[in-house]
């Protein structure tokens, strides 16, 4: 009580002081952003400059003993490198803490040299107060031809979204497609029950397919527990990303609809994918599908914790998920149990395609502060950490104790920019490297990246007989979920939907909570409800626009006017 | 009075047992619980399986525990704090409330000081500009700036003031009789008498600063500095909430690993062990001195 009381009072006070000091600091440092970026020396012939840093760290990273995130391999091997020494103003956890340390430092009045931001808005805030520097020079003359063709893989998109008035503002973060949501099943199970399961080996089920399956181990009950649970769901149902897991996004957009996310439809207007009819259409399957049983009848009550508890226990055998979830939740159910086994299936839509969305291609930033000396420094840091240290051999012969921490998996928030460059594909090539290596066409060292050597040989290790959680998941994670990723690309069956990924607007800021509460408490009254489905949709779409919804959705127009 | 032998009054305890104990179940079994979880294996307590005894009794948790050099930083840094804000309080709570239990003769400003400690019970500068305040101080990410906002506990002064009230003026007239000063009514006659709330208040400072998270994640800009409850907090994060926030394959995995809920259990069950240990002496006071001090003569 008392700890979500402070909360709310700190975001309130946090957010009003954040405002008035910003309008304060505009004044006074108006016209320093448009600083000429003058030709800068070489690190080895200027003095050591000091950077001070806002750091976004994690909770969990597993430094070598002594290390830590002011001083650790990466930090030493940029200090070194480019003549700088790097101090942390501040430190926190990604989330509220970070963002809070953020806003305490704007309203201090003490930026950091450079620093991570968490979102969209406040980069906008940071760039109308004039306090980043504009970095559309020192990126163009510093950063590197494989740093620049990484931001193009994105069809200027990544790029696009830190330009203001045609000046690059930022560092932006590269984020993949994530892919669709899979239908994860108990192959084993499967086997034990005769069961067929895409006998066309296309890899691609309908959502009749699903409930036949589902069905089908409710009937079976291979583990003889006591009550068969056929598939469970968060009782949120639906989330921002194509790939979440216990979500009914995949069954939504099989049938056309993409909830929580806005989008152009083909009358060119724009609607919020919750509000449509076809979302309709999926809560109505949804909702048989619960009348008939195929669904939890706990849903709306199940957590996510319970859910996890029912795949391990065996009262469960199918779920929808990214195709890294046997990475952190389907663990849990090998660890219990050595004979399980899944195998991920994408849903398909009418016309045999896999309606999937494009993920936004940034949404965290690297920023420097306008009073800040040297911003070529922070271009040359990013193509130290994101082109040299992934391409040059020499350097990490240099370092060998960047290459140790790159091989034991030192978290890559130790890294001076929590954030990834990585190409749009590079799930996808990196899988293909690894693929090479494990059907014996390359060797291990031919696997670039670090992280797919470590895999290798936990998988290696797993098929040996050592019977590790970790070559059960990345078998799963790899040769199985981006396999299949790799299987949608290569035989070009996506259909894409490119979503808006609009600005928190004036509406937003002040009705946007409370028009989400209102969906997911719809959405789960429609689902688990009796009263009658058009009727209650249509009160849902109508009480949605009226909250402002629509207020919204103009808005929306207005900003991508704009652009 | 009550006949304790009628049946009525025999019914009337059964059922004020019944409920009693219950409410001390209520308290009790979920620390069992979190007790039994933390020394479970990571797999039987993601089903759900452990109740009020351990499933795959391990000690795994605590021996990672144990190797974890933050979090025995963390526990060092937060038994350092609450010594000096113990300390500190008394220091400065003790006279304080003495001073404001004089009369207005002898005190005569003492309703305009008494008016100020009120108010700044009631109002607070709230958080930005107390956080510029320590800043500018420059006590950012050293442990004074955990102790020093929280150096006058008012609450405490005025309970303390109210047991002040109930000491009988006579004791104190004749120990001024007897030619001693102030300090040493203070100290010889107050002090002594005053034990019982003397320890409710050190329990208040004490469980109070050890509990506070806020502070820590505020001031102290980086992990290493993070008193235990912070450290704690930060390392307690919902994965699901993660989930929904689309975060990338690495760090849902490193998070999966952390948010391993029997570890958690276990550094918590640690956390709360010196609350544990000091309850016991000083709980009997905590009772005296609560009921004492809110008797007035």
């Amino acid at each position: 009580m008392r700890k979500t009381f402070l909360k709310k009072a700190a975001a309130v006070t946090l957010a009003m002081s954040t405002v008035l000091s910003m309008t304060a600091c505009g004044g006074s440092d108006s016209g320093s952003t448009k600083k000429e970026s003058a030709p800068a020396a070489a690190p080895g012939e200027r003095d050591t400059v000091t950077i001070t840093m806002g750091r976004q760290t994690t909770a969990n990273p597993k430094f070598p003993e002594g290390d830590n995130y002011e001083d650790n391999a990466y930090i030493r091997m940029v200090e070194q490198e480019l003549n700088v020494d790097i101090v942390d103003q501040f430190e926190a956890n990604n989330g509220d803490d970070y963002n809070r340390q953020v806003s305490l430092a704007l309203s201090a009045g003490s930026l950091p040299d450079i620093m991570k931001v968490a979102s969209k808005d406040e980069l906008t805030e940071l760039y109308e107060n004039e306090l980043i520097a504009d970095l559309t020079d020192v990126y163009e003359n510093y950063a590197s031809d494989y740093i620049k063709s990484i931001y193009d893989s994105f069809d200027g998109r990544a790029l696009a979204d830190v330009t203001y008035d045609g000046r690059l503002m930022a560092i932006p973060a590269t984020a993949s497609d994530a892919g669709p949501g899979m239908f994860w099943v108990r192959s084993d199970w499967a086997d034990t029950l005769g069961l067929t399961i895409d006998a066309d080996g296309d890899r691609c089920i309908t959502l009749d397919e699903v409930k036949e399956i589902t069905q089908a181990f409710i009937d079976g009950n291979p583990e003889k527990v006591s009550k068969m649970v056929g598939m469970s769901f968060d009782p949120s149902l639906t989330a921002t990303s194509s790939d979440n897991a216990n979500m009914i996004n995949t069954i939504a957009y099989t049938l056309g609809a993409y909830p929580r996310h806005w989008y152009e439809n083909e009358n060119g207007e724009i609607v919020y994918g919750s509000t449509t009819d076809e979302m309709k259409q999926a809560l109505s399957l949804v909702r048989d599908w619960y009348q008939e049983g195929i669904i939890d009848e706990q849903l709306g009550t199940r957590t996510w914790d319970d859910i996890t508890s029912l795949l391990v226990n065996g009262e469960c055998g199918v779920l929808f998920g990214s195709w890294h979830v046997a990475d952190w939740l389907l663990n849990n159910v090998y660890t219990l149990n050595n004979k399980a086994e899944f195998e991920p299936y994408v849903v398909v839509n009418s016309e045999g395609k896999v309606n999937c969305t494009h993920y936004k291609a940034t949404g965290e930033y690297v920023v420097v502060s306008a009073a800040f000396e040297h911003p070529e420094i922070a271009i040359q840091i990013l193509n130290l950490i994101y082109d040299d240290m992934v391409n040059s051999a020499e350097l990490l012969e240099k370092y060998p104790e960047v290459d140790s921490y790159l091989r034991e998996g030192v978290d890559g928030t130790a890294r001076p920019y929590n954030i990834e460059v990585k190409s749009s594909t590079y799930l996808l090539s990196e899988y293909q490297e690894l693929k090479a290596a494990l059907d014996g066409d390359a060797a291990k060292e031919d696997i670039s990246s670090a992280e797919e050597r470590t895999n290798y040989d936990a998988i290696k290790a797993y098929e040996g007989g050592n019977g590790e959680v970790t070559g059960w998941c990345k078998i799963h994670s790899r040769c199985k979920g981006v396999d299949m990723l790799t299987y949608l690309n290569d035989n070009d069956m996506y259909h894409w939907i490119t979503p808006i990924y609009p600005q928190t607007t004036t509406t937003m800021k002040t009705n946007w909570a409370n028009l989400q509460t209102l969906e997911a408490e719809s959405f789960i009254k429609i689902v688990t409800g009796t009263d009658d489905l058009d009727e209650s949709f249509n009160t849902f779409v109508s009480s949605w626009k009226s909250q402002g919804g629509d207020t919204i959705a103009s808005e929306i127009k207005e900003q991508t006017g704009k652009q | 009075m009550l006949d304790t032998k009628s049946t009525g009054s025999k019914i009337r305890n059964t059922v004020i047992h019944i409920i009693v104990i219950g409410l001390g179940l209520a308290c009790l079994l979920p620390m069992i619980n979190i007790v039994a979880i933390s020394f479970s294996g990571s797999a039987a307590v993601s089903a759900n399986r452990v109740g009020l005894l351990p499933v795959d009794f391990t000690a795994l948790a605590y021996k990672r525990i144990i190797e974890d050099s933050q979090f025995w930083r963390s526990f060092r840094i937060s038994v350092i704090r609450v010594a000096l804000t113990l300390v500190l309080n008394l220091v400065i709570t003790v006279p304080m409330a003495y001073a404001m239990t004089r009369s207005k003769g002898d005190f005569p400003a003492r309703n305009i000081y008494m008016n100020l400690l009120i108010f700044a019970m009631l109002f607070n500068g709230g958080m930005i500009p107390t956080y510029i305040v320590v800043k500018n101080l420059n006590l950012l990410n050293s442990i004074w700036a955990l102790i020093l906002p929280g150096a006058v506990p008012v609450f405490s002064v005025i309970l303390l003031m109210n047991f002040f009230k109930g000491v009988p003026k006579a004791l104190e007239e004749a120990a001024i009789i007897d030619g001693a000063s102030q300090f040493q009514v203070l100290l010889q006659i107050m002090v002594p008498c005053a034990k019982p709330s003397i320890a409710t208040v050190s329990l208040f400072s004490i469980v109070g600063s050890w509990n506070d998270f806020f502070g820590g994640l505020i001031y102290m800009q980086r992990v290493e500095d993070y008193p235990i409850m912070t450290y704690i907090q930060s390392l307690n994060i919902d994965l699901q909430e993660l989930v929904k926030n689309a975060a990338n394959s690495a760090a849902l995995e490193n998070v999966a690993e952390l948010s391993n809920r029997n570890l958690n259990a276990a550094k918590i069950v640690v956390a709360v062990i010196p609350l544990l240990i000091i309850y016991p002496f000083l709980q009997r006071y905590l009772i005296s001195g609560l009921v004492m001090g809110s008797v007035k003569e």
